[in-house]
């Protein structure tokens, strides 16, 4: 950002600076030819002309450099001046927004323990209250666990990097998932082949999952599971054949709360797509040529 | 089977106790670190839940010093942020699992066998195979004395062929044994990993340390 803002302060100085040069070298040019004007013609006169302009512009060529490097230092220092409290404040933020979330999962946290061992001696009645009170905590904390990562810029830093293999993820979470979606009459189809890429598998996992869990809530009868690579991308994709996503909608797909329409609370696509950038990948949403439903796919770099 | 919680925050102690004693465990409870770590050093565990933030010490310091005094129980820390830094940390530390709290009391009980059946057989820190030395306690893998700077998996990749050493692994084993994967894909994220350890310790000074055995997978000469 810094550099950014330094290289628009000094292109902006150069274009002046140029200008200034270009028209400092023709008012020159014009005084030394009505200077010269009568011995202009003479092969003397014009080269005379020619010499004591190459002069002029390496003279000005030789002030311009270093005044262009004397701006573009102090360009530099202000760009850092001026950027510093806006960096300072977004730590600040980032900073509340880390203990907030601390300070709101521990109640949580508390709740959902006590609910679940409370519930070992309960009645059945009272244990399907303490389970919803259980389920309810645990959700909340995960939901502002999302609300935090969605709040940090996507960025490798944030994950813990080992070479994986993303067929491994997929399998994980196919098994994970096969219980509920023939629960659900869905049939889930994986084809899935090696594909190695730098990824914090936690992290894919969490991915793939929500992934999984959006197909799971507008699947009609199957979901496809796939994974694999060619020469420079891994992908995984997954694919259902529900309804679909409405054109109005694709524009904010990935945002926070934009698709939490059937259960869910909308932020499980945003945090694929946050997961996926973090990875320095995409996630995007794949028109399929004429085939029903939805199909999402995340592209990743993958590992040589 | 006997467990230490050291856990400050008395409602989710007396939980957490109360899931685990109803599993037939016999829990002692200590609410803060120094006490945390003087139950750890006097008695008899087999495995400890302690949580990450407590009055006096830190999980992380407890886990650091009972290692360092040769104390090998079993650790599952207990962390309330879901950050990489703690996971890196609490595992660098020597804690053998973590667990992110709220957690379902399934998971917690899953975790805690898990543990019980790793402290089943006692085993060394330390795992020697000829030049090479991995000491699980603090992490630490050299090669002729030269530190080796491994990230997780690697680690534990060298920590089981080094436990094993001069016995041959398929590489749907070593998925088994190391990544607890029981399918093998179609990838050669074995071969990957082997071949990052085989550069790594060839800078150390070690050459032909992973065999690959044809026909087979790969063993670790000693």
């Amino acid at each position: 950002m810094i550099a950014r803002l330094t290289a628009v302060y000094v292109a902006i100085f150069a274009a002046v600076l140029a200008g200034i040069s270009f028209y400092a070298y023709w008012l020159i040019g014009g005084q030394y030819r009505s200077l010269l004007a009568p011995a202009l013609d003479t092969p003397e006169g014009q080269s005379g002309y020619h010499g004591a302009m190459d002069r002029v512009l390496v003279t000005i060529v030789a002030a311009d450099v270093p005044v262009l490097i004397a701006v573009g230092l102090l360009a530099y220092f202000l760009a850092r001046a001026s950027l510093r409290p806006l960096f300072e404040a977004r730590e600040r933020e980032q900073q509340f927004a880390a203990d907030a979330a601390h300070e709101l999962r521990s109640p949580l946290a508390t709740i959902a323990t006590v609910a679940q061992a409370a519930r070992i001696e309960a009645d059945p009645a009272t244990r399907a209250h303490l389970d919803t009170i259980a389920q309810t905590a645990l959700d909340a904390s995960a939901l502002i666990g999302d609300l935090l990562t969605l709040a940090r810029e996507p960025r490798p830093g944030l994950l813990q990097r080992e070479p994986v293999d993303l067929s491994h993820v997929v399998t994980t979470c196919a098994r994970e998932f096969d219980a509920r979606a023939q629960a659900a009459g869905l049939e889930l189809r994986v084809l899935a082949s090696g594909a190695i890429v730098d990824g914090d598998e936690r992290r894919l996992r969490e991915l793939t999952r929500n992934l999984l869990e959006n197909a799971l809530r507008h699947a009609k009868r199957t979901i496809v599971l796939e994974c694999g690579g060619d020469a420079n991308a891994a992908y995984l994709r997954v694919r259902d054949d529900g309804a679909g996503i409405a054109p109005g909608l694709r524009q904010q797909l990935f945002q926070r709360f934009a698709g939490g329409d059937a259960g869910g609370h909308g932020l499980g696509l945003s945090i694929a797509h946050w997961i996926a950038n973090a990875h320095d990948g995409q996630l995007e949403l794949e028109s399929g040529a004429g085939a029903p439903g939805a199909c999402f796919v995340a592209k990743l770099p993958r590992l040589p | 089977m006997r467990i230490l919680l050291i856990e400050d925050n008395l409602p989710i102690a007396n939980a957490v106790r109360a899931m685990l004693e109803a599993r037939k465990f016999a829990v002692d409870v200590a609410t803060d670190g120094v006490a945390g770590l003087d139950f750890l050093m006097r008695e008899t565990y087999d495995a400890a839940v302690v949580d990450v933030v407590l009055p006096g010490k830190t999980g992380f310091d407890i886990v650091r010093e009972a290692r360092a005094e040769s104390i090998h129980t079993p650790v599952l820390m207990l962390t309330a942020r879901d950050a990489v830094e703690d996971r890196v940390h609490g595992l660098d530390a020597g804690a053998d699992d973590y667990l992110i709290k709220p957690f379902v009391e399934e998971e917690l009980i899953a975790r805690v066998n898990a543990l019980l059946r790793r402290g089943d057989k006692p085993i060394s820190s330390v795992a020697t195979a000829g030049k090479l030395t991995v000491d699980t306690g603090s992490r630490e893998a050299r090669y002729d004395g030269l530190a080796l700077e491994l990230g997780t998996t690697e680690f534990r990749l060298l920590e089981f062929l080094a436990r094993n050493a001069n016995i041959a692994f398929s590489r749907a084993q070593l998925l088994a044994r190391v990544w607890d994967y029981d399918f093998e894909g179609s990838s050669n994220i074995v071969d990957v990993y082997v071949s990052q350890l085989r550069r790594k310790l060839r800078v150390a000074g070690g050459r032909d340390v992973i065999e690959t055995v044809w026909g087979v997978g790969y063993k670790l000469t000693a």
